[in-house]
């Protein structure tokens, strides 16, 4: 390690002048060869390190440059309102993770204008505790009437360490909302050691000081595993289509996931559970490749290994479909 | 002149100078007066108003003594007990009242004795302060109008020939009660300090307060902001000495012309420090912003402390730095919800019910922190059901039109939601829930629900309400939740 230190150093100090160059953190410019430490944040004299929170996904995991930032902040995108029971889900589905890793049990504070607790419905707490774990005591919502309020509510909230984590669910694109909002969130979730969530719903992909953003799309379920196998026309454990559509590895991709409610975690779809069953749905299973609304050109990576081939390329029962 | 309806009459109620310089009467009717000066300007009385205005003065009181009742129409009784020397004796007190009083344009007669009752005749009287002890003789030569006794009694009195208080004084008592009835001999000794009579002040009294005069009134927002870590530095030592934290507090600005604005923050754990104090208030004035009218400026401000509770002390470790994260939260709270209000900030708290909408409520968060609002018998229950969930509800259930239904009873084929058809790929059901008819007696109808799938993989909570064929009103169909 001797011998690594010198050149860590200088590693350290070029990061430092490429983040001077870019005007960013160090910390956002991207992961260093060791994961984990890529965040190393000092208070009041301690070292607090809050590293990467993996998923579990290991592809996910990989081109998040080794897990989900813990301090910083982190887009959802929804496409439409419509999504938003499986955006609210898969953020949290992080939460979980975050609240199963520290035993600490902080509070999760949910903020949101009056606006998408009315169009996308209410966080319900009996159903946040069965499916992501989350009890009600560990809940705290707050319905801001205008979305000042809720930004201002966020920004006073994201730097408070006495909460797990932070939601602040937004929908559409409004100005207020702009580079200078998102990076003090940005600051000051990385001030604290804890993430804050930018869920939004039917929104465009807009510059902002987030290192990650993801886009979430509901996937089709699974259906039920039974001891006779899967029970046909069933619904099993929610599935997420999720893409990155900005890391810090800059790389692309695009993940189908499931939560499992049992364990508390993620598992990536493996191939051919529904079609097996049943072809009787139309449309996409995937979500294409959202090229026009990525911050970096996706990087061609079909070769990578672990990276999931399309579906297309794999069913080989769905070929007729293919051919049309 | 002010008139008011009285008996099917219009009776004149009250007069100004040049009115009365006619020998013009209150109780005159209306029509007489203006056959004698038909020239007379007649304004019908505000009784409403007359009250409002009386309770805004009487707010306006409160600056030199917390202790003040309104006196049936027109009279406004203040308990000085104890306050006079802050303002330098009982004659400088009275004459400071007369003065700001005629500033704002009222006319204003004073009474000041030792028991309300004699303040009350020294007051309709005209009579000078009136020492303690020295009740009696000072009453002595009164009519009997300067007792409050009801008019029916007066004018028997009057009829047997006691027309002072003095004859009453001198009378045997006996007689008098067994003729008059108690009330008369009970407002005798209530005015000469006989039997204590106690006022009933018009607002709670704070248990603590400190205050500021300005000889300067202060109109910017940032001199009252300003003002408050000063009160707070004064009642601090106050607090510590009696072990209490304030849970609720006032800070109340008396404007120069008799307004007083009253803004109050609450605390969801006992506070004590200066600086936390005056942060929420911070957060009050950034909320009210200029609705706070300083007009021509406040020449007092004073901070109550309305509820304390009990202030636990910690001890903190030598480099001071032990910070409670529940502590944080607490404060965080009470911000939100100094600016916000009182349910910025919730906490869900599960209830026994199989309606969804009903299986949980929103507390809020400086409720849920006393964990004695929570009621033992909406006892959380078991945390994880075994039927699914949606993780997002809408409260009430949206409407949709579902125009193609399997079997009768079953899932729907096609439904309509906010102006966009979903396909129904998948769903599981029916859940039925029936009525908590222990509940409510209104018969409600059965709701099955349905888990659905549509063709991009939404999952939805729908149900039906009623059943097919059941009755004449066929059944509908609603949009319950969403899963995740």
């Amino acid at each position: 390690m001797a011998t690594h230190a010198v050149a860590r150093e200088t590693v350290f100090a070029l990061r430092r002048e490429i983040a001077k160059l870019e005007g960013r953190l160090p910390e956002q410019l991207g992961p260093l060869a060791c994961p984990g430490e890529a965040t190393v944040l000092r208070r009041s004299g301690n070292v607090l390190r809050a590293g990467v929170l993996a998923t579990g996904v290991e592809g996910l995991d990989r081109k998040l440059g080794g897990g989900l930032p813990k301090a910083a902040l982190t887009e959802i995108h929804g496409a439409e309102t419509r999504h938003a029971g499986a955006v609210a889900g898969f953020a949290l589905a992080l939460a979980s993770l975050i609240l199963k890793a520290s035993a600490k049990g902080l509070p999760l504070l949910w903020v949101g204008t009056s606006e998408i607790f009315h169009e996308a419905g209410h966080p319900y707490a009996p159903g946040l505790a069965r499916d992501f774990g989350i009890a009600p005591e560990a809940l705290l919502f707050s319905e801001a009437p205008k979305l000042l309020d809720a930004l201002w509510v966020a920004e006073e909230a994201a730097r408070l360490p006495a909460l797990s984590a932070v939601f602040l669910e937004l929908r559409g694109n409004p100005e207020k909302l702009d580079l200078t909002a998102t990076r003090r969130l940005h600051h000051r979730a990385q001030q604290a050691g804890r993430p804050v969530f930018l869920i939004r719903q039917a929104a465009e992909a807009e510059p902002t000081a987030a290192p990650v953003r993801l886009v979430v799309a509901p996937g089709l379920a699974a259906p039920r595993l039974t001891l006779a196998g899967p029970l046909s026309g069933s619904i099993g454990a929610p599935a997420f289509k999720v893409s990155v559509s900005r890391s810090p590895t800059a790389l692309s991709g695009a993940f189908v996931v499931e939560w499992n409610s049992h364990e508390l975690s993620f598992r990536e779809r493996p191939q051919n559970t529904r079609h097996l069953v049943s072809l009787s749905w139309p449309g996409e299973d995937l979500a294409t490749a959202s090229g026009s609304i990525l911050a970096f050109p996706p990087v061609a990576d079909a070769a990578a290994p672990g990276a999931q081939p399309s579906r297309r390329e794999h069913a080989a029962h769905r070929s007729s479909r293919r051919a049309s | 002149m002010l008139s008011h309806r009285d008996e099917n009459t219009q009776r004149i109620a009250a007069l100004d100078e040049q009115a009365e310089a006619l020998k013009l009467k209150p109780g005159l009717g209306l029509a007489d007066a203006r056959a004698r000066y038909p020239s007379i300007d007649v304004v019908e009385g505000e009784p409403e108003a007359d009250r409002r205005l009386l309770e805004a003065l009487a707010d306006w009181c409160d600056r030199y003594t917390p202790l003040v009742a309104i006196d049936g129409k027109d009279g406004l009784l203040l308990d000085i007990t104890g306050c006079a020397h802050l303002f330098r004796g009982e004659e400088v007190l009275r004459e400071d009242i007369l003065l700001r009083l005629s500033d704002q344009g009222f006319d204003a007669r004073p009474g000041l004795a030792s028991t309300p009752g004699a303040a009350w005749a020294a007051a309709r009287m005209g009579l000078p302060p009136v020492a303690a002890g020295e009740e009696a003789t000072a009453l002595a030569n009164l009519p009997l109008a300067a007792l409050r006794i009801d008019p029916a009694t007066r004018i028997s009195l009057e009829s047997v020939g006691l027309r002072t208080i003095g004859s009453i004084l001198a009378a045997p008592r006996a007689p008098l009660v067994r003729r008059f009835g108690a009330e008369l001999i009970l407002r005798l000794d209530q005015a000469l300090g006989r039997v204590e009579e106690a006022i009933t002040p018009r607002l709670p009294v704070a248990s603590l307060s400190a205050e500021r005069h300005f000889p300067e009134p202060i109109s910017r927002t940032e001199d009252v902001e300003r003002l408050v870590p000063m009160l707070a530095a004064s009642l601090k030592e106050d607090l510590e000495r009696r072990g209490e934290g304030a849970r609720r507090l006032q800070l109340a600005l008396f404007r120069v012309d008799s307004a007083v604005s009253r803004i109050s923050v609450g605390t969801s754990r006992p506070v004590r420090e200066p600086n936390l104090i005056s942060r929420l208030f911070r957060e009050r004035f950034a909320v009210l912003g200029n609705t706070i009218d300083a007009g021509y400026g406040f020449d007092l401000a004073r901070l109550a402390v309305l509820s304390t509770a009990q202030f636990e002390d910690t001890q903190t470790d030598l480099a001071g730095s032990a910070t409670d994260l529940a502590e944080d939260l607490a404060l965080f709270a009470d911000r939100i919800r100094a600016r916000l209000g009182e349910h910025a900030l919730t906490r869900p708290v599960l209830r026994e019910s199989h309606i969804p909408e009903e299986a949980f409520y929103n507390l809020a968060f400086a409720e849920a922190a006393s964990p004695k609002t929570i009621e033992m018998e909406e006892r959380p229950p078991e945390r994880f059901t075994p039927s699914e969930r949606p993780i997002r509800l809408f409260t009430p259930a949206e409407p949709i039109e579902v125009t193609a239904v399997e079997v009768p009873e079953g899932p729907p084929l096609r439904f309509g939601w906010r102006r966009a058809v979903h396909h129904v790929i998948y769903s599981e059901g029916p859940e039925r829930i029936a009525p908590e008819w222990w509940r409510d007696s209104k018969a409600a109808p059965i709701r099955d629900y349905f888990r659905i799938e549509d063709e991009q993989g939404r999952r939805y909570w729908l149900f039906r309400e009623g059943l097919y064929g059941a009755s004449e009103i066929s059944p509908r169909w609603f949009m319950q939740g969403l899963f995740a």
